[in-house]
């Protein structure tokens, strides 16, 4: 498995396209854009939601009717998000597959924090009706802050190893 | 200048904090949340202002719900960036990539603060008007611009 892992790594590396963004000094930092810009508008759009579940802005709209506001640009968000980190990571695949940040980053807590997500979005037009939301939300829009807050924990520690 | 950069950088409690690899990890961590949180909700702002997000709501609900995140955002992206900024401030100070890096924040930060006061007008007219869709597509190149300023901080300066 792993070694079958290394080659795909090596291959993807080896691409045209990822051996030109990681030699030219100016298209990396493109590159690094494409996923901040991203990660801006999906982590904005969440975290807003989230505070809005534990209370923030009551007068301005319910939980639910924000979060609808939001839905399309949340969603659009993480696909600018996934399309730079995964060109990112193909510019140096062999050094991320190996790098326990990045793997306990990308194995775990990405796929907890984002399995929560849905779990909130889908919920929040039970929860989020009237201006006071219900404790329960209140509970699980913190946990999403937390794991949202893990996943960029782990990230910023990729460097690290 | 370059004397009290110098001196900033020897600042004890700067250079501990630099050179620990877990707090100097937190600081980024900080400095990273601070600017989804300002970016995000700056440029959603601005999208709903262009007409192309969110159009159920009014402006100004959207805005009150966001604007406070967008400022929240900005408030941990000040002290997090002073403190990286300290540490290497003589390596900082003098470099032109920096300065921009400065200078197009600023300018974003005062074109976010001019739509958030030109809010309440654009509510009251049925069709938003040409002009306030200009201000809102330059603050989100702003915005943008904004992060990949930062980015290109680090590709030119040997850090």
């Amino acid at each position: 498995m792993h070694a079958w892992l290394v080659n795909a790594a090596q291959w993807l590396q080896n691409f045209p396209l990822f051996l030109w963004l990681g030699g030219a000094q100016y298209a990396y930092p493109f590159v690094q854009l494409t996923h901040f810009t991203g990660l801006s508008m999906w982590l904005g759009t969440t975290l807003a939601v989230d505070f809005r579940l534990l209370g923030a802005g009551k007068r301005f709209q319910t939980a639910s009717e924000l979060s609808d506001a939001l839905f399309v640009w949340n969603w659009i968000g993480l696909g600018i998000a996934i399309l730079g980190g995964f060109s990112l990571f193909s510019i140096a695949a062999g050094g991320y597959i190996d790098n326990p940040a990045f793997q306990l980053k990308l194995v775990l807590l990405i796929p907890m924090a984002l399995a929560w997500h849905i779990f909130v979005q889908r919920k929040i037009h039970a929860w989020g009706q009237t201006p006071d939301t219900p404790r329960v939300a209140k509970i699980a829009g913190f946990i999403e802050i937390v794991l949202w807050v893990s996943v960029a924990t782990a990230a910023v520690w990729i460097p690290n190893y | 200048m370059l004397r009290l950069c110098r001196s900033l950088q020897e600042v004890p409690w700067i250079v501990t904090v630099n050179s620990s690899a877990g707090i100097i990890s937190i600081v980024w961590l900080v400095h990273y949340l601070g600017i989804f949180l300002l970016v995000g909700t700056g440029v959603f702002v601005n999208l709903r202002v262009l007409g192309v997000a969110g159009r159920r709501q009014t402006i100004s609900q959207l805005s009150g719900s966001l604007f406070p995140w967008t400022w929240t955002g900005l408030a941990m992206v000040i002290p997090t960036g002073f403190i990286m900024f300290a540490g290497q401030a003589t390596t900082f100070y003098p470099a032109t990539v920096f300065r921009i890096k400065m200078l197009e924040l600023l300018v974003a930060v005062a074109f976010g603060v001019i739509v958030q006061r030109k809010v309440p007008q654009w509510d009251r007219v049925a069709t938003i008007p040409a002009g306030a869709k200009l201000l809102a597509l330059v603050s989100l190149v702003l915005w943008i611009g904004a992060i990949l300023a930062g980015l290109e901080v680090p590709a030119w300066l040997p850090i």
